[in-house]
């Protein structure tokens, strides 16, 4: 498994936020997370570093319900960045289960698995295979 | 020959011609022969066959030769021997009559009598002699069919069916009594186009109806059609149009048979109504559970993570951390529940009583609630709604749409320009319409128009903004049966447009 460098987590809730940013750097091992209140401000970050050719994310831990660019816009708008899809993969952790979500999430490629919060145990195991497994 | 004839020669000899020929016509031509004096009524034979027509054995035949008037009605007997005397008066003059009489098992039995009068050389009438036909089974057909027109002529006039006939050209050639009833007025339709009793809109219908009967006749063709009724209601009717084609195959005239369905149309309309409201309140409770899991779930989703964190916290800092977060989200939790009570509080009373309330005075109140920020914020505020101007809402709901609008366009003015809300209020046909104009930051309405009204959408780094506001007017507004829509430019301002539903 390549060594975890930089995880986003894009989510309005701040507790939840500080709570995954803090499972995602003890458990998942990153050592570097960055946490954006909504997609947009992820989204200009990415773009950001994109241009400049800053450090790109391997992990992004993303929500669906949020303020001015929700998940799905998110998603949306990341689709249309110049990256290699493999190198970012998208988590969607949400505490939506309106079933249609879950459906709607299997079109996008870059989604790699969706996630019910809380983030406990046996999410964090899933996300751990899921990643060894995509870096195999 | 009969003793009758015998005693009186020259009646023997005035109709003894051929006796074969006597003998078929007195015996199998006619059901019976009547001789009668007419000169002494009391003197009167039949012959055999009369008594057989009434069912008598040869050896039953009554031996008086006037036996037979018991026979018959006495009554008419008197009008047969009136009509005699009559045709004996004057040679132009037929007789024919129906006698009833008695079959001899008691039931009545009719026998038409053809008589003719036979003259003496002075030209003196002297007999009458009578063919008689047994038409009982004529009189009780005709008295069937008599039975059968009046009970059909009953229905038809009992029953609230319409019946008529129209031309090819569609005018009325027949119309039964119950149509005129009800839509005949004073008038004879008789003649008139029918076209003109069907209410305007509805007349392409009947016509498109009167074509599919041109060209598929003899088979019934349906359409409802709407006229207007005597005391000026509309009345629905359902129709059945036939075309009836004559002899030479051409169309010859259109029947219709048409009832009143006014009221199972009213009806249906009714429960399509109840069907309309029912599943825009099942969408909505759907969409209001899936939120309320939502909601609960994300709070709950931090509670049992926190509760992981603390029990693995290392070293105090971490645990007063995870502490405080926990306590906060507690808290967030008990708002979350506050504010989704408001929102099932509204779900639940969509019968809420509604009471008439003054606009401009609730517009004014809640204007005065928001006196401070609004000075404060040096806003203009314009009103241009008529004070006679009345609404009939939920009163509680009212103050919370007009709170949170205005509250609203307070919240997201503009920045960098003088601010100014205006508010403007008339009567519409449906109600009331009122507009909360504001030249604030406004809202992205192109990408934002499906989650505009929805729960916890915010569109503005606002730290206090919940994202609850336009959700619960929303649905409070929709709870009275109005609609809400919104018209807005980033950096322009906005304008919500409440429809206030009048009920009639």
């Amino acid at each position: 498994m390549k060594t975890p460098k930089l995880a986003y987590v894009v989510e309005d809730d701040r507790i939840t936020a500080v709570i995954t940013e803090f499972i995602v750097k003890k458990d998942l091992r990153y050592r570097a997370v960055q946490t954006f209140g909504n997609g947009q401000l992820a989204f200009n970050q990415l773009q950001e570093v994109v241009r400049t050719g800053g450090s790109i994310p391997d992990l992004i831990l993303l929500d669906l319900n949020m303020p001015q660019m929700d998940g799905w816009e998110f998603l949306d708008a990341f689709g249309t960045l110049p990256l290699a899809q493999e190198e970012v993969r998208v988590f969607i952790l949400t505490s939506s289960i309106q079933p249609t979500d879950i459906e709607k999430s299997t079109h996008y490629k870059e989604v790699k698995g969706y996630f019910s919060k809380p983030l406990g145990k046996v999410n964090v195991q899933r996300m751990k295979s899921l990643l060894w497994e995509a870096s195999d | 020959m009969s003793t009758l004839l015998k005693q009186h020669p020259e009646l023997a000899a005035s109709i003894t011609y051929n006796p074969v020929v006597v003998d078929f016509l007195q015996n199998s031509l006619t059901d019976g022969l009547l001789y009668w004096n007419l000169l002494l009524p009391t003197e009167s034979w039949v012959n055999a066959a009369f008594w057989q027509t009434l069912g008598y054995s040869p050896d039953q035949v009554p031996a008086d030769p006037a036996a037979w008037r018991a026979c018959i009605d006495p009554t008419d007997l008197a009008t047969a021997w009136q009509r005699a005397e009559v045709c004996a008066q004057d040679p132009s003059q037929d007789f024919d009559l129906v006698l009833q009489g008695t079959y001899r098992e008691g039931s009545p039995a009719w026998l038409r009598c053809r008589g003719v009068v036979l003259r003496g050389d002075g030209g003196s009438a002297s007999w009458l002699v009578g063919a008689l036909f047994d038409v009982t089974k004529e009189k009780h057909k005709e008295a069937y069919a008599q039975e059968v027109a009046t009970h059909y002529s009953s229905i038809l006039s009992n029953q609230s069916v319409y019946i008529l006939k129209t031309d090819p050209q569609g005018n009325y050639t027949y119309v039964n009594d119950f149509f005129y009833e009800r839509f005949g007025w004073e008038h004879d339709l008789i003649g008139t186009s029918s076209l003109l009793s069907i209410v305007e809109e509805d007349r392409p219908k009947c016509l498109e109806v009167v074509m599919q009967c041109f060209q598929a006749p003899e088979v019934p063709h349906q359409v409802i059609l709407r006229k207007p009724y005597r005391d000026g209601s509309i009345k629905s009717n359902h129709w059945e149009f036939k075309g009836i084609l004559g002899e030479g195959g051409e169309l010859k005239e259109i029947l219709c048979v048409g009832y009143d369905v006014t009221l199972l149309l009213e009806n249906l309309q009714r429960a399509q109504h109840l069907l309309d409201v029912t599943s825009q309140q099942n969408l909505r409770l759907q969409n209001f559970a899936y939120i309320i899991s939502h909601n609960i779930r994300s709070h709950s989703a931090n509670l049992t993570s926190l509760v992981q964190l603390l029990s693995e916290a290392k070293g105090k800092e971490q645990k007063t951390m995870f502490l405080q977060m926990l306590t906060t989200s507690t808290e967030q939790l008990a708002d979350t529940i506050v504010n989704l009570n408001d929102i099932v509080t509204i779900n639940n009373n969509v019968s809420k009583p509604k009471a008439l309330r003054t606009l401009k005075t609730e517009i004014d109140k809640t204007l005065e609630a928001l006196s401070v920020l609004i000075r404060q914020h040096h806003i203009t505020v314009e009103v241009a709604v008529p004070p006679a101007l009345t609404v009939t809402v939920v009163p509680a709901y009212l103050d919370s749409i007009l709170l949170n609008l205005i509250s609203n366009a307070v919240k997201y003015r503009a920045l960098d320009r003088p601010a100014f809300i205006r508010l403007h209020a008339q009567a519409t046909p449906g109600g009331v319409g009122l507009t909360v104009q504001d030249n604030g930051l406004g809202i992205d309405v192109v990408r934002y128009r499906l989650k505009l009204f929805g729960m916890y959408k915010t569109f503005h780094d606002n730290e206090d903004a919940r994202g609850v506001g336009l959700f619960i007017t929303k649905n409070q507004v929709e709870a009275m049966q109005g609609t809400i829509a919104v018209d807005s430019e980033v950096g322009v301002g906005s304008t919500f447009t409440i429809q206030f539903h009048e009920n009639p």
